[in-house]
């Protein structure tokens, strides 16, 4: 009996300490807000530059009940995240493939690995004009952007992910007495699995990155639209609510990738 | 049934000079384990012993001489000849169960042939209230014990060992040898147990091979004394103390020498 109050008392640290760090984060966010508050607020900034919390609000609020350039916000959403989403999908779908068989044949792997290397730097955007060119302004050249900056993450860190598989697994796999593609499926594959997700998370986070580049090729709606419409014609508050919109559903990509990679690799500890 | 033939095994790595000779890892060795018996290898580390183990195993072949089981000579891995790895190469997004029983279900054995096995090897490590539990949620000791029930599962005449348990504390150790004595006598499968450990080789080995330095060969063979079954008393058996001495003595030459 003795003991029950410290261990009250420790329990009470434990559920603060599960609290602590969340609440800090949210605590900065609105010490974000306010300090975007005072200072335009206080007039330090004019709010043709930076408009207030408020403008935003309202103007959120104007844009949600009669769309941005004809169209609701709804189908702005909808079109970015098709766009974004197809591009990625398909990148990723055809580099986990390639990927794998970059480490499982070497010849080709030598083959297509300076090529994938070569073009991993540059960014997506450089390649905006020659896509016009050879692809024209309509949906398959957005897409197409997307899609090689989704497919060049994840290929390669397939190929790494592959060649890393401990030697050990592989050789516990033959002495079973498995065929090579069963080795290859039920031994590599899922093995490789972490390094594979790392590289789609990376291709996700790149896809949404490269929308709004997508998006400027002509693009007649889209978040990214948004974006360089309303800065063409000085409309501040409607860029501020499109890199917002972009922000909000980023973070919930990576929220929902996040959880999906801890389903499925629950089991990715000391082993 | 299980025996198991070296005969002038020779094993050569290339080096990275080009022109060199290349590292001679095992220079004609020759051995015979004969079936149900536990041969242990010890020596200085860095003298072949695993590769020894690994050319059995099928996963290097020999530069010169042969290696037969059962008179035939190996071609690749098999489930006949089990190798229980020193770091637990268990599939870590697989249960115990699923480890234990990966080889019979990739090979196509029927549910109801390896179900009961799976059981009781389970039992037979011990691990009745893991089965569902994942290896990252197991202790080393607990990580081993799966490993050899996957390849008790295979009904191997040979399960080769390289150091299982030269990784684990003391007295997991000591329980560890304990049970693959116990799974020995049920299954009498032929042992090739690698080891740094004098002690444990004595304990576990019917007889002790002392491997040389680089290049690796057969230096000296004892005979181990006591009869199987075995328990710990024997570990400070006068008999056991005394060739612990000649095979310490026969290993410490290797190192000054």
């Amino acid at each position: 009996m003795i003991d029950k109050p410290q261990t009250t008392r420790r329990r009470q640290r434990f559920a603060a300490d599960r609290w602590r760090y969340p609440l800090i984060s949210f605590a900065s966010v609105v010490g974000m807000i306010c300090l975007w508050a005072l200072v335009t607020g206080f007039g330090l900034v004019s709010s043709r530059v930076l408009p207030s919390p408020g403008e935003v609000l309202v103007q959120a609020g104007y844009l949600i009940r009669n769309g941005y350039a004809d169209n609701p916000l709804i189908v702005h959403i909808g079109w970015s995240l098709f766009r974004a989403t197809s591009g990625f999908l398909l990148g990723v779908a055809l580099a986990i493939p390639v990927g794998l068989l970059m480490s499982y044949n070497r010849t080709i792997g030598a083959i297509v690995q300076p090529i994938f290397g070569f073009f991993r730097p540059i960014p997506p955007i450089a390649f905006i004009p020659l896509m016009i060119v050879w692809f024209g302004i309509g949906e398959t050249s957005k897409i197409l952007l997307i899609f090689a900056a989704s497919f060049n993450y994840t290929v390669l860190n397939s190929a790494a992910g592959m060649r890393s598989v401990p030697e050990q697994l592989i050789r516990a796999g033959t002495n079973l007495g498995l065929t090579r593609w069963q080795l290859f499926t039920s031994v590599m594959f899922p093995a490789a699995l972490p390094a594979i997700l790392t590289g789609v998370k990376m291709s996700a986070a790149v896809s949404w990155a490269v929308l709004v580049a997508a998006e400027l090729i002509a693009a007649q709606a889209g978040l990214g639209f948004i974006i360089t419409d309303a800065g063409t014609f000085f409309r501040i508050p409607d860029v501020f609510i499109g890199i917002l919109i972009i922000g909000v559903i980023g973070l919930g990509i990576e929220f929902l990738i996040s959880a999906f990679e801890r389903r499925l690799l629950h089991w990715q500890g000391k082993v | 049934m299980g025996t198991i033939v070296l005969d002038a095994v020779t094993k050569v790595y290339p080096t990275a000079e080009s022109g060199a000779a290349g590292i001679v890892a095992v220079d004609h060795v020759a051995m015979t384990i004969r079936d149900h018996e536990i041969v242990c290898l010890v020596g200085p580390s860095g003298c072949g012993k695993s590769t020894v183990l690994n050319m059995i195993a099928g996963f290097e072949s020999p530069t010169e001489g042969r290696i037969t089981v059962s008179d035939k000579e190996i071609r690749g891995a098999g489930p006949d000849r089990m190798v229980v790895f020193q770091s637990p190469a268990l599939f870590g997004w697989m249960t115990v169960r699923q480890n234990i029983t990966f080889g019979p279900r990739k090979r196509g054995v029927p549910k109801s042939q390896y179900e009961n096995d799976a059981t009781r090897f389970i039992n037979a490590v011990g691990l009745d209230d893991f089965a569902s539990h994942y290896p990252y949620q197991l202790s080393g000791g607990m990580r081993q014990r799966v490993q050899i029930a996957r390849a008790l599962m295979n009904r191997p005449e040979i399960l080769l060992m390289d150091e299982p348990f030269g990784a684990l504390d003391f007295q997991t150790r000591l329980l560890m040898q304990e049970l693959l004595l116990k799974v020995w006598s049920e299954f009498k499968p032929t042992i090739l147990f690698i080891t740094h450990d004098v002690d444990e080789a004595i304990f576990l080995g019917d007889r002790v091979y002392v491997m040389s330095r680089r290049p690796g060969r057969l230096k000296e063979q004892f005979d181990v004394p006591f009869a199987k079954p075995r328990n710990m008393e024997i570990l400070t058996d006068p008999q056991f103390v005394t060739l612990k001495d000649r095979i310490l003595h026969s290993i410490r030459e290797e190192l000054a020498g």
